[in-house]
């Protein structure tokens, strides 16, 4: 494996610095933050569309789902305007700049420089729309502008650090006067200067091209990338691209958080919005789809690897790796079984990890495209424990736990003569005493 | 009182090594605050403890942790055999090895 080393050496490596590059990792950060508003949304849209209309009718129906409209309207539709000021926060953290709060609100004022001023919208009960000014649509600062809200984050915070050093710009009001005034005058200059900025580009892309940020980065950066990466291909290798660094010690997150997260999450929140107002379901590959049909019992459908422990190997040290690993992993948390079996570096265990979450992502994905069940539309924690995650991911559809039922069986199948393998290596090690540390 | 603060992606799994470290730092009659936090989090408490140990999977974050603890504490990457086994006496003797040096 000499060669194969040196390679795997260069791979872990790349992906380690790529993994600890501060701007992915506000990235991740900002993501992991809002992620419990996107749950809250979640349950907001199921109860609105299954639990309140077994209890009310008609205009008292309408009137309470009143409550899931609004929390809906707090969460998924203002997605791009909360991530500007938290991912401005984070990047600043890791800066270790000392006025964090400023560039988060900065990032908020610049993404709002950036919004069209004009709009068209459509009345309630009209069939054409109407311009209108002073106002901010959905469509621009929920998810369609997550992108945005991103790229202005980042860099607006990488201006206004770089802007704030600046020893000539900071206005120094001496101390006499509290820390929280002085504070906001030291980086009144740099402030001026960013928005200025931003507010010419705003400016140009408004009067020369008729068009503003937030529709460009949507159409040209968003859309493509989304189309590509939440394809079923795309998800296939990306996913398995980030299974692949979790056998070699590095935690998936560093390629999911960062190339499919972000954008699963946009066609969850889509599916959500769809979903509440009785429209088609738009995206079947989301945020709460890969988990539930590909990381059964944690990355790796590792609960399959257990089940196979369980009942067929014979290896004491995987059978009690296997024991501590069932209880985490009902949770979907899996750590002590990638690294105690351990999977990682164990070429035997590495292929069925990588293979049978994309099989379960490919079984699911052809059984939404036959109808045979329901596409997810609830967002839900990806600790759900397996079974119960298919049923409320998909709110309420009993099919989907059926198709999640096949895809164990699958992984057990697969993992089986892994799984055998494993344990004669095992068993061969321990009668040449070499023991593996 | 020595304080240890453990470090993963979420935070979960890592909690459970913490309960078996702190069961084995009652059997050797160590005094030791024990905690578990996410790669964000634990930028934020880096000031408030005497060593930063890393679980594998986020080890690539060690010389981003290194710089937020600004050089003064101990920041180390759990070893992949003992996290795995949530060996609790191996990290812990680790830490306290560590801290010493």
């Amino acid at each position: 494996m000499g060669e194969n080393n040196k390679f795997i050496d260069k791979f872990s490596n790349a992906a380690m610095r790529v993994g600890g590059q501060i701007h992915l990792k506000a990235l991740r950060d900002t993501f992991a933050t809002i992620m419990p508003l996107y749950i809250l949304a979640g349950v907001a849209v199921l109860i609105n569309n299954v639990v309140l209309p077994l209890i009310f009718k008609g205009d008292m129906l309408a009137n309470v789902q009143y409550w899931g409209t609004v929390l809906t309207n707090g969460t998924l539709n203002i997605s791009g305007l909360m991530v500007a000021p938290i991912v401005a926060y984070m990047l600043s953290q890791s800066k270790r700049f000392e006025n964090p709060l400023a560039a988060a609100i900065i990032s908020l004022s610049s993404l709002i420089v950036m919004m069209p001023n004009v709009l068209e919208v459509t009345p309630l009960n009209a069939e054409n729309p109407v311009e209108v000014s002073g106002v901010l649509a959905f469509g621009n600062i929920g998810t369609t502008g997550l992108f945005a809200g991103i790229f202005i984050g980042l860099i607006t915070t990488e201006l206004f650090i770089r802007a704030s050093h600046v020893e000539k710009l900071q206005i120094k009001l001496g101390d006499n006067i509290p820390p929280a005034v002085g504070k906001s005058f030291n980086v009144l200059i740099p402030v001026i200067i960013v928005m200025a900025f931003w507010g010419l580009i705003s400016t140009v892309l408004y009067v020369v091209f008729g068009t503003n940020l937030v529709a460009l980065i949507s159409t040209f950066i968003q859309e493509p990338l989304r189309r590509v990466n939440t394809s079923l291909f795309g998800v296939l290798f990306l996913y398995s691209l980030g299974n692949l660094l979790f056998t070699l010690g590095i935690h998936q997150t560093v390629i999911y958080g960062t190339l499919l997260e972000p954008l699963l999450i946009a066609n969850i929140n889509e599916n959500m919005i769809a979903y509440a107002n009785h429209q088609a379901i738009p995206h079947i590959m989301n945020v709460a789809f890969v988990p539930t049909f590909g990381m059964i019992g944690g990355s790796g459908c590792t609960l399959a690897l257990l089940i196979v422990t369980f009942f067929f190997s014979k290896n004491k040290a995987s059978k009690s790796i296997a024991k501590l690993g069932i209880a985490p992993g009902l949770f979907n948390i899996n750590e002590p079984v990638i690294f105690g079996y351990p999977i990682v570096y164990n070429l035997a265990l590495m292929i069925p990890f990588v293979l049978v979450p994309a099989i379960g992502i490919a079984i699911g994905y052809a059984a939404t495209v036959i109808g045979f069940m329901d596409p997810c539309v609830v967002y839900i924690p990806w600790t759900t424990p397996p079974l119960i995650s298919a049923y409320l991911a998909t709110a309420g559809d009993w099919k989907a736990v059926v198709v999640q039922l096949i895809i164990i069986v699958i992984g057990v199948l697969i993992y089986l003569p892994f799984v055998k393998v494993n344990d004669k290596i095992a068993e061969k090690q321990m009668a040449e005493g070499e023991f593996e540390e | 009182m020595k304080k240890i603060l453990l470090v993963c992606n979420a935070g979960m799994s890592t909690s459970m090594l913490v309960q078996k470290m702190k069961a084995a730092a009652k059997e050797m009659g160590v005094e030791a605050e024990i905690d578990a936090k996410s790669v964000t989090e634990a930028a934020n408490e880096a000031d408030k403890v005497d060593i930063l140990l890393l679980g594998p999977q986020v080890g690539y974050q060690k010389a981003e942790m290194k710089k937020v603890s600004g050089g003064r504490i101990p920041v180390e990457v759990i070893n992949m055999r003992d996290y795995g086994t949530m060996n609790g006496k191996k990290v812990l003797q680790f830490a306290l090895d560590k801290m010493e040096a």
